[in-house]
Order: C-alpha cells, then sequence, then structure tokens
C-alpha cells in the first residue's frame, strides 16, 4: 500500500438522509479517486440518486460527512454558489432552459458565475457543444432537438464550467432506446477526457466497460463495491447476482 | 331608420364638442396606459418578492392581493376620492381613479405571475442552482422568462378588463371619455355623442386586444 499524500476528490463518509420519517440512506461510505469514474447501481430506492444529490447539496444530508479535495462541504457555512460551481450535474430530466438556445443554455453560467464577456462565453459554450458533437445545434431551442441531443446539450452545460467531478443522475433513463447510445458515447469520451464521474445508472453494460469502481446500493446502504468485474459480472452476493441477471433481461 | 340616424348617428349635432370628446378621449388613453404601466410592475415586483418566502412580507403581499381582489373598484376609487383626504391625502379625480385600478390591477397580475413562477418545474430550479447560479440569477434568468410568457394571456385579459374601468371615474368627476359625452347628450338631447365615445373606446381597445394576441404569438418559444 502506498501512502498518498492526496486525500481522495470526493469521500462521502457515514453520509445519512431522511425525508420525514423515512430514512433513505442509513449511513454511506466510498470515495472517488480524481480522475476516476464510479458507478453508483442498484434497484430503484434504493438511494442512489439521492446520495449523488447530497453531494451538490440538492438534498441536504441528515449526517454524515461529505469532502471535496478534503474540504467538508456539508454545514451551514459553506458557499453553496462556489461549491456547485465546481460539480457539474446531468439529469434524468435533462432541464434544459426551454426559452434559450442550446448556446444560449450552455452559456448562462458561464457569463452569470464565471463572469466570462458574452463573446468568451460563447466561444466557450460552442468548444463545448463542438465536443459533444452538437456544434452545428448552437441556434436551436431545446424542443427543437432530440432527447439524446438534448441530453448531449446538458452535459455541455455541466462540462463547459470546468468542474471537479461531474454527477450523473440516470442520464438515459429518460431517452427512447435508440438515443441512449449518442448520450453513452458522449460519456465514454467525458471519461477518456480524464473527468472525475459519479455515475447513477441502469446500463450495466456502461458500468461494466466505463466505471473504474462500482458500487451497489440497497436500502440506503452500500451492499458492495469493487471492480466492475467483482461486482457485475462475478458478484459473490447472491443479491446483485439476481440483480445482475434481472438486469440483463 | 331616419329616427335611429337621427338618434345615434347625428354627428352634425356634436360639431362644437369634438374638442372636449378628444380631450375625453385622450384622458382615458392616459390613464389606461398608467393603470397598466403602474399595476402590471407593482403586481411583478410583488409576485418576486413573494418567490423569497419570507413569511410576514408574504403574509402582508397575500393580505394585500385578495383585498385588492375582493373590493369593487368602484367602491375602491369612491373611497379614494372621498375617505383619503381626511387622511390628509388629497388626489384629483384622475389620480384616484388611476392609483384605484392600479392597485387592483397590481393585485390580480401578481396572483397571475405567481402562478406562473410556481408553474415552472423544480428540474429548472435544480439546473441553475447545480451550476452555481444563486437563487435571485436562477429567478431572475431561468424562471422569470419562463413564468412571464405563460402569463401574457391571462395578464392582458386582466389589463384590458382593469383598464375599461377608467369609465369608473365619471363617478368622481374625472372628465375622461364616458363623462364627457354623457354630458354632451344630457347638453344636445341626443345619444349620438354616447355613440361616438363608444366608438372611440372601440378604436382604443380594438388595436390594444389585436396588440396582445401579436404579443402572445411573439413571445412564444419555438417548439419542434
Amino acid at each position: 500500500m502506498s501512502v498518498t499524500q492526496k486525500p481522495p476528490l470526493v469521500a462521502v463518509e457515514g453520509l445519512r438522509k431522511s425525508f420525514g420519517q423515512v430514512e433513505v440512506l442509513r449511513g454511506v461510505d466510498f470515495t472517488v479517486e480524481e480522475g476516476q469514474a464510479v458507478a453508483l447501481v442498484g434497484s430503484s430506492g434504493s438511494g442512489k440518486s439521492t446520495c449523488l444529490r447530497c453531494i451538490n447539496r440538492l438534498e441536504e444530508a441528515t449526517g454524515g460527512s461529505i469532502r471535496l479535495d478534503g474540504v467538508e462541504t456539508t454545514g451551514p457555512k459553506v458557499d453553496l454558489n462556489d461549491l456547485r460551481r465546481h460539480i457539474g450535474m446531468v439529469f434524468q430530466g435533462i432541464n434544459l432552459y426551454p426559452h434559450m438556445t442550446a448556446l444560449g443554455n450552455v452559456a448562462l453560467a458561464l457569463r452569470k458565475v464565471v463572469g466570462l464577456s458574452k463573446a468568451e462565453a460563447a466561444k466557450k459554450a460552442m468548444h463545448h457543444l463542438h465536443l459533444v458533437g452538437l456544434a452545428h445545434k448552437g441556434d436551436a431551442y431545446p424542443a427543437q432537438l432530440s432527447g439524446g441531443q438534448q441530453q448531449r446539450v446538458g452535459i455541455a452545460r455541466a462540462m463547459a464550467l470546468e468542474p471537479r467531478v461531474m454527477l450523473f443522475d440516470e442520464p438515459t433513463s429518460a431517452l427512447d432506446p435508440e438515443l441512449v447510445g449518442e448520450v453513452l458515447n458522449v460519456m465514454t469520451r467525458t471519461r477518456e477526457m480524464g473527468m472525475t464521474m459519479i455515475v447513477v445508472t441502469h446500463e450495466m453494460g456502461f458500468a461494466r466497460e466505463v466505471a473504474d469502481k462500482v458500487i451497489f446500493m440497497e436500502h440506503g446502504e452500500v451492499l458492495a463495491q469493487g471492480t466492475p468485474h467483482e461486482i457485475l459480472v462475478a458478484p459473490d452476493n447472491p443479491r446483485i447476482r439476481d440483480f445482475v441477471q434481472r438486469s440483463r433481461g | 331608420m331616419d329616427k335611429i340616424v337621427h338618434y345615434f348617428f347625428n354627428f352634425g349635432l356634436l360639431a362644437d364638442y369634438w374638442p372636449d370628446i378628444l380631450r375625453g378621449f385622450a384622458l382615458t388613453v392616459e390613464m389606461s396606459a398608467l393603470t397598466v404601466l403602474i399595476g402590471v410592475p407593482l403586481g411583478l415586483a410583488l409576485a418576486l418578492a413573494r418567490a423569497y418566502g419570507v413569511r410576514p412580507l408574504n403574509w402582508l403581499i397575500v393580505f394585500y392581493i385578495d383585498f385588492f381582489r375582493s373590493i369593487p373598484q368602484l367602491v375602491l376609487i369612491v373611497l379614494a376620492y372621498f375617505a383619503l383626504p381626511s387622511l390628509g391625502l388629497v388626489m384629483s379625480p384622475v389620480a384616484a381613479t388611476v392609483g384605484a385600478l392600479a392597485m387592483v390591477l397590481s393585485a390580480f397580475a401578481e396572483e397571475i405571475f405567481w402562478a406562473g413562477l410556481t408553474a415552472a418545474p423544480k428540474g429548472q430550479w435544480e439546473a441553475g442552482r447545480s451550476t452555481g447560479l444563486g437563487f435571485t440569477q436562477t429567478l431572475i434568468w431561468i424562471i422569470l422568462p419562463q413564468a412571464v410568457r405563460m402569463s401574457i394571456p391571462p395578464l392582458t385579459n386582466r389589463a384590458i378588463g382593469i383598464s375599461k374601468g377608467t369609465t369608473l371615474g365619471s363617478v368622481v368627476a374625472a372628465p375622461e371619455l364616458l363623462n364627457v359625452t354623457s354630458s354632451i347628450q344630457s347638453n344636445v338631447a341626443n345619444p349620438t355623442a354616447l355613440m361616438a365615445g363608444a366608438l372611440l373606446f372601440l378604436a382604443l381597445f380594438l388595436p390594444f386586444v389585436r396588440f396582445t394576441r401579436w404579443l402572445e404569438r411573439a413571445v412564444a418559444h419555438p417548439r419542434s
């Protein structure tokens, strides 16, 4: 074991979250190293999405700790806007701004959060649209794009801020099956660019091929974590084996 | 047929009165425009303030809008003109009318804008906030433009309805179009003056209605 000076990029420790009486997360622990892609898998209601949303504090944890680059992100003193600027998020519901063009969607935070000029923001936004293969759709409004194209704009919107880590919350679950591939391709390329990623997904093929680490959650706890092979190909745990078999359909 | 023309379209009788009628018309236009220009921005400001969810402030806002939506406009105009002077606030008939109507319009406009603001999906807020935009930035750049688009059809309806309430200013002797034309009717003992008034109201509000239809289309964002 080599001793590294650097803390993990994301360290989740004893994370708890309750909605009223319902305990959704009951002490979740995992770490994500810089440059790693981590897949959060498990059946619906296991707490994967809630866990992800606690990381950028769209949900407030009720207990435990989350550190980004060794710095605690929970607690009232944290500058939420500054934290979120460094954590990109891609949503299941895509959530593009319908009244803005694709370029406008990507450029908004570049202007208002980063403070770039209109021209600089447009240039940078165009670069990120290019990276997701949509440079020619800059002037299109979301309603004029397919679901897959919309989600690629969603990825460009988050990536343009050059985040430390990207959170993907079931990014392909709302898409028609024939549109899933183009989004997964963009995510794979994002991974190849060295971006640290945490992906909640039901795409087992993607988790197997792209993730460095797979975390299997059940009932608000981490049931097992390991390499894609350990968790998704030859799982020890009968619950996971059952899940993996059902996921293959 | 001759009688209809004699009583309702006897414009020769009005020859001496046209300057008065046009002055009344100009005042009606001015009062309508002021009512909209004060009432709509005030309603928007109230809705935006309400979005911050400050409890005591929101109670006040809700009380304000419920009060002004419930009270009849005519009562409010009469109160503004005859009751406020006893509190030391003396207003001209025109100011009392415009003030009362603008308050009523602002209350309805607030409810319409508020409905638009709350209709924006939660995911829009989350998307904005997830990129580091603050609450106010997300409200202004993401939520408000969508809310305004949704608000325009009901808002224009209200604005037109309440602007037509400028005719109520005649009860406090604001020399607006209805007041002027009905006085002339008594003077010349012929309702042609009212016909002229009606035609001028149409000349004012028809283009206004057409304009709002155009506005609704112009701000709709492109669909596939």
